[in-house]
């Protein structure tokens, strides 16, 4: 399109979105926004930079949010008061974590410590309820996908649990 | 797990340092106070505004406006009532003023002046002491008349105060979530989650709070030009400049206890001097409607409008008010209650948050 009163409003392709904007179209969570609504998203999300070893959560702090990994790596561990540090998982760019906290302030259930120094994203509850009130339909897609990825969970975990109770079944009938 | 090893030292001297720099950073600020104490005011009036007009510009946004188109709306909006209103009341609060200050140097004075010296001759046989009496409060009246009408009269030169607090305004509501990061930008990481939360708790419920106590004065001001417009119905209007009376009640219910009071005693006076027949009764009625104003304020509005949060003992009203008229005279006591509710709600949330949160 030529018409330069058009240029400026014509809709961005995904390759045309900025860095951030990227990263955030690939989270399952905004993965239902659209470039104008991304660029929304990308003027709530806080940018921080974590060095090696600094906590970005501890373990038992209200939960407040979800953060994205755009550089580094991050490991969530659990730190029980009185028992041995256990790694849970290893997390990469582009990888998302504390996300059931964008739902209630429940204290969060393990820790999150930078392997490396790391540039993350954090998206948080109040801003998510801010954004539910002032764009509706914005807020309502991200809160459905959110749903789909807290389903999903629920349905690989009731997976797993089937398994486990028909493994425990077939051991106690060998 | 790898962790970030700070030596105690270098710790401690940094934990001195950073109070070093807070002291000094307060030191300046009580310097400078008397020079930014107007842009200060600008900024309060400004923020308080913004707070209010806020749930309505994003009311607009959630229905499709473009948030500065919907500022813009709004403002428009209100700035035209304001004008209109300002139109209307001024030229009629100089008129009051004018006209109390002819009531009082007329016959209503001489007469007073006759009646209370015949009280002080049959009671203590000496009628001077009711003509000092009487010349002291005449001369109280003027001064504080003179200084009311000059104020009123020299309205122009706070154009540029009036000009600027709704810029700021605008900014405030526009750019709110811009502000927000770039303090928080500023925050170590080990504080952010911990700052974050308990600036997001005590921002909601200082705006809930603000909310609610305009919405609690802007129906206390009409419920209290409603009464005393029925009164001027049945009466043969004795109270002159009710909207006025009722404006300034609804403002007063700002301070707890108190503010009542400041709306029923200029009624009572301004229909005293307008010396209508049966003054008494219409006294009577007066109480009555400010009575009831604050029954169904108290019982009705109140509670629905006004955050529980922030409730304080009587006691802690009336020294914050004390200490608000000293620091910054009416406007003092107006804010000093809501002012003392916002840094009770941030102590609160702050000892929760260093509670909660792991900060080792």
């Amino acid at each position: 399109m030529n018409n330069p009163l058009w240029e400026n409003i014509s809709f961005k392709k995904k390759s045309e979105l900025s860095d951030i904007m990227q990263i955030l179209s690939n989270v399952p969570i905004f993965s239902d926004l659209d470039s104008k609504e991304l660029s929304e998203l990308e003027k709530i999300v806080y940018h921080r930079k974590y060095k090696k070893g600094e906590p970005i959560f501890r373990m038992g702090d209200p939960g407040l949010g979800m953060y994205i990994i755009v550089n580094g790596a991050v490991e969530i561990v659990e730190e029980p008061e009185n028992g041995e540090i256990a790694k849970l998982a290893e997390l990469g760019k582009g990888a998302f974590f504390g996300d059931l906290a964008l739902l209630d302030e429940e204290p969060r259930s393990a820790s999150a410590i930078a392997m490396v120094d790391s540039d993350i994203i954090g998206f948080f509850r109040p801003d998510l309820m801010d954004l539910v009130y002032r764009k509706p339909r914005m807020g309502i897609k991200i809160l459905w996908a959110l749903s789909r990825v807290v389903g999903e969970r629920l349905r690989k975990t009731n997976e797993q649990l089937t398994n486990l109770q028909r493994e425990m079944k077939a051991q106690r009938n060998e | 797990m790898n962790k970030v090893s700070v030596s105690p030292v270098s710790q401690a001297s940094k934990t001195i340092w950073r109070i070093f720099l807070i002291i000094l950073g307060m030191a300046f600020l009580f310097l400078i106070f008397p020079y930014i104490k107007m842009v200060l005011l600008m900024l309060v009036i400004a923020w308080l505004i913004s707070v209010i007009l806020n749930p309505l510009v994003d009311y607009l946004e959630s229905i499709g406006f473009n948030r500065t188109l919907a500022i813009l709306t709004i403002m428009a909006i209100i700035l035209g009532g304001i004008i209109a209103l300002i139109a209307g009341i001024i030229p009629a609060l100089i008129k009051a003023v004018e006209s109390i200050s002819a009531t009082l140097q007329s016959d209503l004075i001489k007469n007073l002046t006759i009646q209370l010296e015949q009280f002080f001759q049959e009671k203590f046989n000496n009628p001077d002491l009711a003509r000092d009496l009487i010349t002291k409060a005449e001369q109280i009246g003027s001064q504080l008349l003179v200084k009311v009408a000059g104020f009123l009269k020299n309205a122009g030169s706070y154009v540029a105060f009036v000009g600027i607090v709704p810029i700021i305004t605008f900014f405030m509501i526009k750019d709110k979530r811009l502000f927000k990061r770039a303090l928080i930008a500023q925050v170590p990481n080990r504080y952010f989650e911990l700052f974050l939360n308990v600036l997001q708790k005590v921002d909601s419920q200082v705006t809930k709070y603000i909310q609610g106590q305009a919405i609690d004065a802007l129906i206390v001001g009409l419920l209290s030009v409603i009464g005393l417009f029925i009164i001027n119905l049945v009466f043969d209007n004795p109270v002159p400049y009710f909207v006025i009376i009722g404006m300034i009640a609804g403002v007063a219910n700002l301070i707890p206890y108190l503010g009542p009071y400041v709306g029923a005693v200029p009624a009572i006076i301004l229909t005293v001097l307008n010396n209508p027949a049966n003054v008494g009764y219409i006294i009577f009625w007066i109480i009555v409607v400010f009575i009831l104003v604050q029954l169904i304020d108290n019982n009705l509005v109140s509670p629905m409008v006004v955050s529980k949060s922030v409730n304080m003992h009587p006691i802690t009203v009336v020294i914050a008010v004390v200490i608000g008229g000293n620091i910054a005279g009416v406007f003092g006591m107006l804010f000093a209650v809501p002012f003392w509710g916002i840094i009770k709600v941030t102590m609160r949330e702050v000892s929760w948050g260093l509670r909660s949160y792991k900060l080792k």
